[in-house]
């Protein structure tokens, strides 16, 4: 009803001004009610949910990531962002069924077998579906071959492996030979993360990388479906 | 010759001893594994006069320690002797198994979190816990749970607190050093509310976090007070337990810090010092450097374990800070552990420079895990020795 007193060009504006001031919002970890207002004010501005996602929620997540890497935010921010986001998902999940958004690229994830420490990983987790990733989680203590079937599902582009643990790092290993002997290996990233990998093992055991932290990962993630 | 306590004081008050203290703290699976691996048990074993641990009593017979590393290599315990007060929820939570099948088992501790092991571990409850549920969710379920945390609880002291008998027993315990130990408010927060929960509230609900940060500090001043002033310098050390940092970084903003935990951190260092106590240990893992300014401010004056694989380094701590941080292991697990050439160059490019240094005890940084083979370790150990004394 407000934007019918208005004309195209300054609804295009005024939808472009609420967009970056989303963007700004969770890039600056402000209240979830502003957030949620602002979601609410796109979308009777009439922008595109997809667009909502895109161009404000996806924006912000991006400045908050960069600042983590940069050492101006940490983990409480991250995860107050994550959970800025997801309120907001929540409010345009029903809306987003119409307009489909564009999917990244599909991502199964899993602590390995022996292991049931996840917060990072769901840390991770988040960040890749705010990414717009596809995230299949397996969860904790998962098997090697839980881990190749659900590849085998899915169209997954990108497996990745959490640890805390270092006497769990040899089931890591099993995965990747696993995956080796699927003949999925290919068209199969594998990234490691969790306190007990390192870079050294990744190419030890013939994984693609190994993250140091969650943000660090959804960025090879990217990475990796750009040149896909 | 100084007794390991002396030594430890002099190192921490940055004074010079006649050798440097080497301070570890093991898993008890690693002996077990180290017993697989030809350690004989007869050899660990410590039949002797001791004064109890945990507050609940002083012991006066003679009391089978089980299996004691720190005599059979020669180092000592950074937990040396506690000053009795319980700073845990009173009254506990009954400790039970709360389901179990035939991979996990969930039980719920005495701090009410509950919490989920793995059956397949060879020693269940030597494996590390993920915790699946915490006591404290919101603000009515904190409320609930500070019914628990009266200082003024009379449990809190041990039911022989006979001041003269303990000062003597702190004069004589000369293993290791005394110390009163209690939680940081992060650790106290994360430990009630779990890591997630508990660093998102700061923006979720800053009031509440005020609220219990404002409690902390009660509880902690009143908790300890009657020690803290009748022991006064008798207590070398407070251990402050905190892990406020992952691998990346504190797990809480500098903005945080000081926003929520500085104002009560002051005070309270500021109360033990005005009874004679100056040295504050906080133990964390992780990444500390972004906080490392805050941390001197809040009165805290020492850090252990200074992990290296988040980028901790004693020496340029040292550089940067001065006498203002007594430093405490730093020494990497991981090249320890690989033995030979690895083991010496790791011990070589630190112990030396921060020996000359000061306020320096050497120690891996953090516990002993069962990745050390009994030979590395007794290797580490034997070199290590040899950069023990001042000559």
């Amino acid at each position: 009803m407000f934007a019918a007193s208005v004309g195209v060009d300054s609804m295009v504006e005024m939808s472009v001004n609420t967009l970056d001031s989303l963007a700004k919002t969770v890039g600056e970890v402000e209240d979830s009610g502003r957030v949620k207002d602002l979601v609410n004010r796109a979308l009777s501005e009439g922008v595109a949910p997809v667009d909502i996602v895109e161009r404000g929620l996806r924006r912000g997540m991006d400045t908050v990531g960069k600042k983590y890497e940069t050492g101006e935010y940490f983990l409480s921010e991250l995860l107050y962002a994550g959970v800025l986001v997801s309120e907001a998902l929540e409010v345009l999940k029903p809306l987003l069924r119409s307009g489909r958004a564009e999917k990244k690229g599909v991502i199964v994830i899993g602590t390995v077998r022996g292991d049931i420490h996840d917060i990072g990983k769901n840390v991770f987790s988040m960040l890749c579906q705010v990414a717009g990733f596809e995230v299949h989680d397996l969860g904790v203590d998962v098997a090697p071959e839980t881990f190749i079937k659900k590849l085998g599902e899915t169209d997954a582009g990108v497996l990745g492996l959490s640890t805390l643990l270092t006497n769990t790092r040899p089931e890591m290993k099993a995965v990747v030979d696993m995956l080796r002997q699927s003949g999925m290996r290919s068209r199969v990233k594998v990234l490691l993360g969790g306190n007990a990998v390192t870079r050294d093992f990744a190419g030890e055991i013939g994984a693609d990388a190994a993250a140091l932290d969650a943000v660090e990962g959804v960025e090879l993630c990217k990475r990796w479906v750009e040149r896909r | 010759m100084m007794t390991p306590r002396e030594r430890f004081k002099a190192v921490i008050n940055f004074r010079k001893p006649d050798a440097l203290p080497w301070v570890e703290s093991f898993y008890d699976e690693v002996l077990l594994k180290w017993f697989g691996e030809g350690l004989r048990a007869e050899e660990l074993t410590v039949i002797e006069w001791e004064m109890g641990r945990g507050g609940t009593a002083l012991l006066n017979w003679p009391a089978v320690k089980g299996f004691d590393p720190y005599s059979y290599f020669r180092c000592q315990s950074m937990l040396g002797c506690f000053v009795p007060v319980d700073v845990g929820p009173i009254p506990r939570f009954k400790l039970r198994v709360l389901r179990e099948d035939d991979r996990y088992v969930d039980i719920l501790s005495e701090t009410g979190a509950v919490l989920r092991r793995m059956k397949r571990e060879a020693y269940i409850w030597y494996s590390m816990p993920t915790f699946v549920e915490f006591p404290v969710k919101d603000r009515k379920t904190w409320e609930a749970y500070k019914a628990r945390l009266n200082p003024e609880d009379p449990r809190r002291y041990p039911k022989d607190w006979e001041k003269d008998a303990y000062l003597k027993a702190f004069e004589n315990y000369q293993r290791g050093n005394t110390l009163l130990r209690f939680n940081g408010f992060y650790g106290f927060g994360a430990q009630l509310m779990g890591i997630p929960t508990f660093t998102v509230m700061f923006y979720k609900d800053p009031e509440l976090m005020h609220e219990m940060a404002e409690h902390w500090e009660y509880f902690t001043t009143e908790a300890i007070r009657d020690a803290v002033e009748t022991l006064r310098d008798r207590i070398d050390m407070v251990f402050w337990w905190e892990d406020l940092a992952e691998k990346h970084g504190p797990c809480i903003s500098p903005k945080i810090y000081r926003e929520f935990l500085l104002p009560h951190y002051k005070r309270v260092t500021g109360f033990l010092r005005k009874n004679g106590i100056d040295r504050v240990m906080m133990d964390s893992d992780g990444n500390l450097n972004p906080l490392l300014d805050l941390v001197v401010e809040a009165g805290i004056t020492g850090i252990w374990p200074l992990e290296v694989a988040s980028n901790m380094d004693a020496i340029s701590v040292r550089k940067k800070y001065g006498d203002k941080l007594f430093l405490g292991g730093n020494l990497d697990k991981r090249e320890l552990a690989k033995g030979g050439e690895s083991m010496r160059r790791e011990v070589d490019s630190k112990v030396p420079a921060l020996k000359e240094m000061g306020g320096y005890f050497p120690g891996v940084d953090h516990l002993v895990h069962a990745e050390f083979s009994l030979q590395r370790f007794r290797e580490y150990a034997e070199y290590l020795r040899g950069h023990l004394p001042y000559r």
